[in-house]
């Protein structure tokens, strides 16, 4: 029979060293990703400038800033791939799963902004500095969790550039947004976070359309004076013509 | 029905693709980068979805089959002595099949994929398989391995390379607190069958056992703690359950004392049910 001694010793002793070794891994991870996500919140701060500005020199600031802190971000991803032990990303991963999230949507905005294209995950996982690391990579997941928020601040991105007079930016939006839809209509997604995030994105894609709804009717856009005519009569609300 | 009306119920409900976002999907064809980028995510997703509900299956099963072991294992002091032997050959063979078989599918389907991701996929199967096995040990020789021990069972060799499976020290310890579970049944089943003194035994191992979690600092685990406050309840009943063995164990003729103590165990459910 053994007692309580020795079942203490051999079953939960080892069970409570095992424990304090992980919080102590995990008391590393949390320090890192604090300073992390205090970076994250300075490159959203800079990068609000496209709500307000339309002049080319104070988003391509914006834009520089951003980039320069995304590089003191990947020197905490660094850090970050020393404290995970190997093979045990997922183990961990919760504490910086959103923090992931957040900078390739910040990344994907950035690229955006410069070329109007959708970032790849190879250059996401550059950017946001943990390519080519031991322990931690760009999860799938998080990738496109990223694109969708994406998509949702662009689709305020479209309202916002109305405002601000630039009349093209949301028909460029409205493409972008619309191809990302298509894209993601391809995954089989399961019932998770990201499905139900997923399931938002058509929100995102009504509110561009009905920005380039809004523009087409009253003729607004631009290099479509001639036509913009003929396309009212048959467009119904939540409906939108663009003009070639 | 008007076409308006259609128009307006589908714009309640849920936002409809417009005839820009349509003209976009058909002007996409196979070449467009962004449609070529996420055909290869859907292939990933799909192949780490299947992964993931095979590997939910193969847990299933051996949930499944570890329940049947237990119950195998408490006709134990039903039998008679020459049937003991051959209750606890029959168990061995088939926790044995369950770590050459089920486990080995699941350490193969992980093979070269992080464990940690599908973790959650089979800690059921392998909570409930460690109590099975904790109770076959308990049953034979009234100890538990420990976990160094038992991890290595799941160390396996798969054509000359070696092969592993992920068994978490977590794992480890909520299939023990579930088989404090089993010990409280097989405790008030031995009454039955008059052997007062496995009784005290397994109330004793159970003690061991709570005086354990109680020693944890915070695990930060919820499981943990939930499963430490339904041992805590289990071990309530056992020690009214010895209480009353030994208070009123003389006065009654031995084959009487499960009726009196089942009767005193429902006036504890219903006093919980009150408290609660």
């Amino acid at each position: 029979m053994a007692g309580p001694d020795k079942i203490i010793a051999d079953i939960f002793s080892p069970f409570q060293d095992h424990i304090n070794a992980e919080q102590d891994v995990r008391e590393v991870i949390r320090n890192i990703i604090k300073e992390i996500e205090k970076s994250t919140r300075d490159i959203i701060t800079n990068l609000q400038v496209i709500h307000s500005q339309s002049n080319c020199e104070y988003i391509h600031h914006g834009i520089m800033k951003s980039r320069e802190i995304m590089q003191g971000i990947a020197k905490g991803f660094e850090e970050l791939d020393k404290a995970v032990p190997p093979g045990e990303y997922y183990r961990y991963n919760d504490h910086w799963r959103f923090s992931i999230q957040r900078l390739c949507f910040l990344a994907g905005l950035i690229v955006f902004l410069e070329k109007g294209i959708l970032i790849e995950r190879t250059t996401a996982s550059e950017m946001i500095g943990v390519s080519n690391k031991q322990n931690i990579h760009l999860d799938l997941e998080d990738y496109l969790m990223g694109l969708l928020n994406l998509a949702s601040e662009l689709s305020r991105f479209a309202v916002s550039s109305v405002i601000l007079g630039d009349f093209s930016r949301p028909l460029q939006i409205s493409k972008f947004v619309g191809e990302l839809n298509a894209g993601f209509r391809l995954l089989n997604l399961k019932n998770d976070s990201l499905r139900k995030r997923f399931d938002a994105l058509k929100y995102d894609v009504r509110k561009t359309e009905e920005v380039v709804y809004d523009l087409s009717i009253r003729g607004l856009i631009p290099g479509s004076l001639q036509s913009e005519e003929t396309n009212i009569d048959t467009s119904q609300p939540g409906e939108t013509k663009p003009t070639e | 029905m008007s076409k308006y009306k259609g128009n307006f119920r589908q714009k309640r409900n849920k936002p409809v693709m417009g005839k820009q976002g349509r003209e976009v999907l058909e002007a996409l064809d196979e070449s467009n980068p962004v449609i070529q980028m996420f055909k290869s995510f859907a292939a990933e997703l799909d192949d780490k979805h299947d992964r993931y509900e095979r590997i939910v299956k193969l847990s299933r099963d051996i949930t499944i089959e570890a329940k049947r072991i237990i119950f195998l294992l408490h006709n134990f002091n039903i039998e008679i002595d020459s049937k003991r032997d051959s209750i606890l050959e029959e168990a061995k063979t088939r926790l044995t099949a369950i770590f050459q078989i089920s486990f080995l599918a699941i350490a193969k389907e992980l093979q070269n994929h992080n464990a940690y991701l599908y973790h959650r996929a089979f800690t059921a199967g392998m909570q409930e398989f460690i109590e099975a096995l904790c109770f076959y040990q308990f049953v034979k020789e009234e100890k538990i391995d420990n976990w160094k021990l038992v991890n290595n069972h799941f160390q396996y060799t798969e054509e000359d390379n070696p092969l592993s499976l992920l068994f978490t020290q977590y794992d480890f310890l909520l299939g023990i607190a579930d088989f404090t579970g089993e010990l409280m049944r097989k405790c008030i089943n031995t009454i039955g069958s008059g052997n007062v003194s496995d009784c005290f035994k397994t109330c004793n191992f159970v003690k061991a056992i709570h005086t354990g979690f109680l020693g944890l600092s915070y695990t930060g685990n919820r499981e943990i703690s939930r499963k430490a406050y339904v041992l805590k309840q289990s071990l309530n009943k056992m020690e009214l359950v010895c209480y009353n063995l030994q208070i009123r164990g003389k006065e009654i003729p031995r084959h009487m004392l499960l009726n009196v103590i089942e009767f005193q165990d429902t006036e504890i459910d219903a006093d919980e049910g009150f408290v609660n």
